[in-house]
């Protein structure tokens, strides 16, 4: 076996703080290295350390080696595509948005690997071929999933022949028969090559297998085979890791009281032209907790507007059992800070909520200590707030106003297992104690058996067609 | 207020400092006792630098600093004016046709766009020929034709943050419309609409001085840059130094908007 990437010694610091200890690593071929950690611990900065894309405020020491060469950054930079090549994070921002995906690709064998224009076109053919896109390759970035954008950017970081991929998160915020596909990708790679997957996923971990390093803070936890590490965890943190995946959650106590609060028959509901689901009958109480399940794109969120009023049904009726006011029916976005006004600080955000609905002040404190959050939070802007914190923030404004019927729009997806974990755990502790009925809509459908009293899944509901 | 001032670059400093200063000469001017912009002394036509008259006089022997002095505050309070509305109006627009029904933003971008398609010189000339030497039809005129620039930018910032998550939840928890303009609205264009509205305040005070120099806007003996322009015009040999000050002073005031604008365009 020969290492492909080695690293010695390696650290990255900012001007006052290691932001990654010194870690020494080799990849090689045929044995594909993941890197576990949740956000901010410096998984993704050793992914620019390899490449010698660091911010110009890092500075990094120590050595790498590509196929056992000592390289400074410009000669690293040298072997970008044809030797090593990185897979983004989010594929959509990675690639062009207006240009068809196999000219994006056929570029990669033009301009890097200095193809004529028409060999490179069929080159790009057969290589989105490979990964299973043929049917897709006129089209823009937009118009395909975000599994398929992920494979297109796979394709084009390995048109080059590169031997070392360095995939950085590669599957975010992606559902899991798309997170499979994109697996078995890069399995294939570690046959002829060398692969160092970087994730907060310990399913992709488990799934890649070779060898695992855990990290944390910057830190080295532990390290050694897929195996070892997953089933006999040494580190205190990588065994909650481990325990935060849904399969290891308890289950939740069933809901006890039951006042009937919403009757939903024969619901459908269209986008645009497209039906999404039809026939959906369903009756839901007070402190009850219903999963919505389905994969991306297919109605859940309109499925949650449509119960919120935001959409009026195409047809079927929602009846309500008890008078709800409007601001009693609340909802929590999948994208945390998608939902805040960035302009001013949080704490003034809430300040405005007190204010409209004429509530005391002294109902933020305990709700604070409740969801472990520190108060100094307050005082900053939803960008500078991590997403964990930001969700719960945003779970406490929505307490504030002690809502009946909440709808949970995916609200773990983009958060680290074990936050996700503990976020979840306060829905349901805010659904059963304060007697609010909760749609948590996920497409982990291992989380809402845990925790849902019943759940709907979307495919049932939907028009089968007739594959053509 | 100095939060403000290290927010700004370089560029931007200068023209704040240069249009204060202008403005500062403008209001201080009168009260050295230099307040007599339109009594003349034919005797004294073109007459050289003096302590009663530090910029000479033109062609009537009106003292030229108090002039420009007038001219300057004519200038800057009418390009305000016409800003402020024109600000104003095509925000209010903007807004309303981005969050209403599509009826209502087609026709307010139909208007929007038949205003566009007339050039913005012609309209403040075809408006202020109603009624030559009127403030207010000149006000009118340039605040007419630059709403649209608010309404078109706002209109395109706000239509994506109408249906954007952070607006719906706010809606959700009970927040009325003002409350949206003003934490979510608002800081997304504030920036845009402020350099519209130093570029615009250029463009307005550019406006009055072409209609000042092709005998449509202000009268004479109004002290007014465009006016004062013409006027020397037939003297361009005898009094040179006397005709480059107002263009001088025109030339510094707009250069002190578009400095003030930034790099963003």
């Amino acid at each position: 076996m020969s290492a492909l990437i080695t690293l010695d010694n390696v650290t990255v610091a900012a001007a006052d703080n290691v932001l990654v200890q010194p870690l020494s690593l080799s990849v090689n071929r045929g044995e594909p290295l993941t890197i576990l950690g949740e956000t901010g611990s410096g998984k993704s900065l050793l992914a620019q350390a390899i490449m010698g894309t660091l911010p110009a405020s890092l500075t990094m020491q120590g050595t790498v080696s590509i196929q056992q060469q000592p390289l400074d950054i410009a000669a690293r930079r040298q072997l970008w595509g044809k030797q090593i090549s990185m897979l983004p994070q989010e594929p959509w921002q990675a690639l062009d948005p207006v240009m068809p995906c196999e000219q994006q690709v056929s570029e990669v064998f033009r301009y890097v690997g200095n193809a004529a224009a028409a060999s490179a076109q069929l080159a790009a053919r057969a290589q989105l071929d490979q990964v299973g896109l043929s049917q897709v390759s006129r089209q823009l970035p937009q118009q395909l999933s975000g599994g398929m954008a992920q494979r297109v950017a796979f394709a084009a970081a390995t048109a080059a022949g590169a031997p070392i991929i360095i995939a950085d998160e590669p599957t975010k915020g992606l559902d899991t028969s798309q997170r499979d596909g994109i697996v078995q990708l890069l399995k294939s790679q570690t046959q002829h090559g060398g692969l160092l997957t970087i994730t907060h996923d310990v399913d992709v971990a488990r799934q890649l297998g070779g060898r695992i390093m855990v990290m944390r803070h910057g830190q080295l936890l532990e390290s050694g085979s897929a195996e070892q590490v997953l089933s006999q965890p040494q580190a205190e943190y990588t065994r909650a890791l481990i325990n935060a995946q849904p399969q290891f959650w308890p289950a939740a106590t069933p809901a006890t009281a039951q006042q009937p609060l919403l009757d939903v028959t024969d619901l459908a509901q269209h986008r645009g032209e497209q039906l999404l689901f039809q026939g959906l009958s369903f009756s839901l109480s007070a402190g009850e907790i219903l999963g919505v399940y389905g994969d991306s794109g297919c109605g859940k969120s309109t499925l949650g507007d449509t119960l919120l009023g935001l959409l009026p049904p195409a047809s079927g009726h929602i009846k309500w059992q008890q008078p709800l006011h409007r601001s009693q029916m609340l909802k929590l976005y999948q994208d945390p800070p998608a939902s805040f006004s960035t302009a001013v600080t949080i704490g003034t955000l809430l300040k405005d909520l007190l204010k409209r609905h004429k509530l005391a002040a002294s109902a933020i404190a305990p709700l604070l200590r409740q969801l472990n959050l520190d108060a100094a939070l307050l005082n900053r802007t939803a960008k500078d707030v991590s997403g964990g914190e930001l969700q719960r923030l945003a779970l406490l404004r929505t307490m504030l106003l002690s809502p009946k019927f909440l709808v949970a729009d995916e609200p773990s997806s983009r958060l680290d297992p074990i936050t996700a974990q503990q976020l979840t755990q306060l829905l349901v502790r805010l659904a059963r104690e304060q007697q609010c009925a909760l749609v948590l809509i996920s497409h982990d459908k291992i989380q809402l058996q845990k925790v849902c009293d019943q759940i709907i899944d979307l495919k049932d509901y939907q028009l089968r067609e007739v594959q053509a | 207020m100095s939060r403000l001032f290290h927010a700004l670059t370089l560029g931007q400093r200068c023209g704040a400092l240069l249009l204060l200063s202008l403005l500062a000469a403008a209001w201080l001017v009168p009260l050295f006792g230099y307040n007599q912009p339109n009594v003349q002394h034919l005797s004294a036509a073109f007459a050289p630098i003096s302590a009663a008259q530090p910029l000479g006089a033109d062609q009537f022997g009106r003292d030229m600093l108090a002039r420009l002095a007038a001219a300057v505050r004519l200038s800057f309070g009418l390009s305000l004016l016409c800003v402020g509305s024109a600000a104003v109006f095509g925000i209010l627009l903007g807004v309303v046709a981005a969050w209403s029904q599509p009826w209502c933003d087609k026709l307010l971008n139909f208007i929007a766009n038949t205003v566009m398609a007339l050039p913005g010189l012609v309209l403040v000339l075809l408006i202020s020929g109603i009624a030559p030497g009127s403030f207010i039809m000149l006000y009118l005129g340039i605040a007419l034709t630059l709403w649209v620039e608010y309404f078109r930018v706002v209109r395109a910032t706000v239509q994506p943050l109408v249906h954007s998550p952070e607006i719906e939840c706010s809606r959700l928890l009970g927040f009325g419309r003002w409350y949206l303009f003003k934490r979510h609205i608002w800081p997304a264009i504030a920036s845009n609409v402020l350099t519209l509205a130093a570029f615009g305040a250029a463009t307005s005070i550019l406006m009055m001085a072409s209609t000042g120099f092709v005998y449509a806007g202000l009268k004479p003996p109004t002290a007014e840059l465009g006016l004062m322009i013409v006027e020397l015009f037939p003297y361009f040999a005898e009094a040179t130094w006397v005709l480059i000050q107002p263009l001088c002073v025109l030339v510094l005031m707009v250069l002190g908007f578009n400095l003030l604008a930034g790099q963003k365009a």
